[in-house]
């Protein structure tokens, strides 16, 4: 008998970079790092809890775009090269450390990290890693869910319907088409909710979805069971709530898990650290930093002076929070459970790359989690599907508009850093449907042409962009991103009003943003 | 990250500087030795770079967990721009008159809006006409409970003729509201609406409890679910939750719930 429920929700997203007309391309790296330190590893947990027979359930969103880039022969070929040249500077780094007591080991350990991660992309997977999860999926250990297709922010779009509805029916189509089944979870990108989005969700048979604790007791009515479980919007939609406390314990900047001194600094990289000449192969130009994923400190604390990383002691730490994380729900839910008609539910959203990337001990973190909960009989991990088959009942309410952004609301994606992206992304979305309702039945050329047009609106709703914006780093590239879409639509535009086509354009541009080859324009069109 | 700062400055000419210098703000006297011109912009990026932590740590999660996806961020204002160039500039304005709202958060709304240039020429030959300003006016059932407050049902803001967008600060959270664009006529309260916005409702921050009230155990739910942590804008009569107060630690460094 269980006293309560656990759901594990993760993010896996990447804003969609593809640039094959240059030899290399900085920002095509976070793929790269994301798939080796975040989405392989995770499926070498995957592997292992079943080769151990431990029962395991999470739901994990897959973004469109990240679909769309995992499964990109350019990129999955140039994920290849990257490895490569990480296997070299681990090479280098193990003739230049290998003898040194403290670091010796660490370039060992990502000789060890990057090679296995070849052997399973190349030799396991096939180059197939949307098949590998996919496996997952069939054998009912992983709730595979989709996101808006371009994680756009929905509640600065809510007066937008075609845009809103073109994100909803591109990221099922998209989600179909990769793993064959239609799906039933939706990543809110960013959680953001808004009192309407329920309407467009379940108009696509999408059955639940994730919502900041804030919304969910700001809803109207007020829920009754806290965040301990789901609402259900009068549309349908089950809305479950994130737990305040889970969240707070892994996000925390001063006392969350991998804020932990003996975890591995992400900021300290041989980058910033080492001589250019050394490096000279592995960064981008002259004059051109970058994090090379090899890290060699531990955070220590707010200290320049850092000590050596010691990953023995951070795979200790790892299983203590995982302890400590499932020790802490469990006692939420024995105080909520008192007060419950059936076992109060925890639900843990969390960005995918949080666990890896940025956090190197996170994969650790969330095996031994699975493997605790697994023998412990007080809370079980459950999926959010196969809870709301458990539970259909809930109480009716409609969360109120939030975001899990600073403020949360809509602060981060409109501010005085790119507020200015709106103006033009309406503008795009109107002329969109124009063009839809213009040419309703067009083939050959021309629906190629709206097809494209209908990418590039997608592409300047990206909310990473606006972040970037915000965050005052890589601001020049989020603002090029959304310049670039929007030029290219409004070319498409006048092209299409003065009914001249610029084909070797159009080819170019249909080879470059090759995201989402099933799209169909005619998604923008007014609904009636 | 001074040294990658430096590094990118040397390979800059010495009018690229100063176009640096220019814009990040510094003042710098012509004539300057190159060595200072660099050693000057690298203080003062460093010193923004330290302000810009010390302003993210105190921002939500969005920004500490996605900016942290993407590790290889390119350090803004320094060197070539992203490879990525645009091949035309995007214009600016649409040329139409226009005008559209949207909610931000309980308090603040963005609204941008444009006067098509025959507009403008039609106002500027009209001797009547005497500047822009926008009405925010409350509609539907807030327009009632604003009037039984005391609230104007709407307030005005002039603008000049060169602004296209604004954040205006709202009376409330929980307002359902639309922006006019208006240009004044000449005459004791004249005006002519040139364009109207969508509707908006900024988020309310109050529980919308049920008539009927609330159980005890309810309000215990809510508690463990951390509400005191939440910026509420009215509590409920006697305030029960605070009945069941529990601690909810340093309120700056917990996540946006």
């Amino acid at each position: 008998m269980v006293n309560g429920y656990l759901a594990l929700v993760l993010n896996a997203h990447m804003p969609f970079v593809r640039r094959p007309e240059y030899p290399r391309f900085l920002e095509e790296r976070w793929l790269f790092e994301a798939i080796s330190e975040t989405y392989l590893p995770l499926l070498r947990i995957f592997r292992s809890l079943e080769a151990d027979g431990v029962p395991f359930h999470l739901s994990l969103s897959i973004s469109p775009t990240l679909a769309s880039m995992l499964s990109d022969k350019v990129l999955c070929d140039r994920y290849i090269v990257y490895l490569d040249s990480q296997l070299a500077l681990a090479a280098a780094e193990e003739k230049r450390v290998g003898g040194d007591p403290a670091f010796g080991p660490l370039a060992r350990m990502y000789k060890n990290l990057y090679r296995a991660d070849k052997d399973d992309f190349v030799e396991l997977y096939g180059r197939d890693i949307l098949a590998a999860f996919d496996y997952y999926y069939k054998r009912g250990r992983v709730e595979l869910m989709t996101s808006a297709a371009t994680h756009a922010f929905l509640p600065l779009f809510r007066d937008s319907p075609e845009a809103l509805v073109a994100q909803v029916e591109t990221a099922i189509v998209t989600h179909r088409k990769a793993f064959g089944k239609h799906p039933a979870g939706f990543w809110l990108p960013q959680l953001g909710w808004y009192p309407g989005v329920a309407e467009v969700l379940r108009a696509y048979n999408v059955q639940y979805t994730v919502v900041t604790t804030k919304g969910a007791i700001f809803g109207d009515p007020t829920p009754e069971r806290g965040s301990f479980a789901p609402v259900e919007c009068p549309a349908g939609l089950l809305a479950f709530i994130r737990d305040a406390e889970a969240a707070n314990a892994v996000l925390s900047e001063s006392s969350g898990y991998p804020s932990d001194p003996v975890y591995r600094d992400f900021y300290r990289d041989i980058g910033f650290d080492l001589p250019a000449d050394y490096l000279q192969e592995h960064l981008e130009g002259p004059g051109e930093r970058i994090f090379t994923g090899f890290k060699y400190w531990a955070v220590t604390g707010r200290t320049n002076d850092k000590v050596p990383y010691d990953p023995r002691s951070a795979q200790a730490k790892a299983a203590q929070h995982a302890a400590q994380f499932l020790a802490g729900r469990s006692k939420e839910a024995e105080a909520a459970a008192k007060l419950m008609d059936r076992p109060p539910l925890m639900v843990c959203p969390f960005d995918a790359e949080l666990f890896g990337h940025w956090w190197l001990e996170g994969p650790a973190f969330l095996e031994a989690l699975f493997r605790l909960a697994a023998s412990s009989s007080g809370l079980g991990l459950i999926t959010l599907g196969d809870y709301a088959r458990c539970y259909p009942q809930n109480q009716i309410s409609t969360p109120e508009f939030s975001s899990w952004g600073d403020g949360g609301f809509a602060e981060v994606w409109l501010d005085g850093s790119n507020d200015w992206i709106y103006r033009h992304i309406s503008k795009a979305s109107e002329r969109m449907s124009e063009l839809a309702e213009r040419f309703p039945d067009e083939s050959g050329l021309r629906e190629r042409i709206l097809n494209q047009a209908a990418r590039e609106v997608l592409m300047s709703m990206c909310s990473d962009w606006a972040l970037l914006m915000r965050s005052g780093k890589s601001s020049a590239f989020g603002r090029k991103q959304i310049e670039e879409a929007i030029s290219n639509f409004s070319r498409i535009y006048d092209m299409l009003c003065s009914n001249t086509v610029s084909t070797e354009w159009l080819t170019k541009l249909e080879k470059r943003d090759n995201l989402f080859p099933d799209i169909n324009y005619r998604i923008f069109r007014k609904k009636r | 990250m001074i040294i990658v700062k430096t590094e990118k400055l040397e390979a800059l000419t010495l009018e690229e500087l100063y176009a640096l210098a220019d814009r990040t703000g510094l003042d710098l006297p012509p004539g300057l030795e190159r060595p200072f011109v660099i050693e000057e912009i690298a203080e003062a990026l460093e010193e923004d770079e330290e302000e810009s932590e010390e302003r993210r740590a105190f921002q939500g999660e969005a920004l500490h967990i996605d900016e942290k996806k993407y590790s290889d961020l390119r350090i803004d204002d320094i060197g070539p721009e992203p490879s990525s160039v645009s091949e035309e500039a995007i214009v600016s304005r649409y040329n139409e008159t226009m005008i559209r709202a949207i909610a931000r958060d309980p308090s603040w709304a963005f609204a941008y809006w444009d006067v098509s240039d025959a507009d403008i020429a039609a106002m500027r030959g009209d001797e009547n006409t005497a500047g822009l300003f926008l009405r925010v006016a409350g509609i539907g059932q807030d327009e009632g409970k604003a009037a039984s407050e005391g609230h104007q049902e709407y307030f005005d803001i002039p603008v000049n003729d060169g602004d296209l967008q604004w954040y205006i600060n709202l009376p409330r959270s929980g307002v359902r509201f639309r922006i006019e664009l208006c240009a004044r006529r000449l005459g004791f309260g004249k005006f002519r609406v040139l364009a109207r916005s969508n509707e908006v409702e900024s988020p309310r921050q109050s529980l919308a409890l049920p008539k009927d009230g609330f159980g005890t155990v309810s309000y215990m739910l809510l508690s463990l679910s951390g509400i005191e942590d939440l910026p509420l804008d009215d509590l409920p009569d006697g305030n029960p939750l605070c009945i069941f107060h529990t601690d909810p630690g340093d309120p700056v460094d917990r996540a946006d719930y």
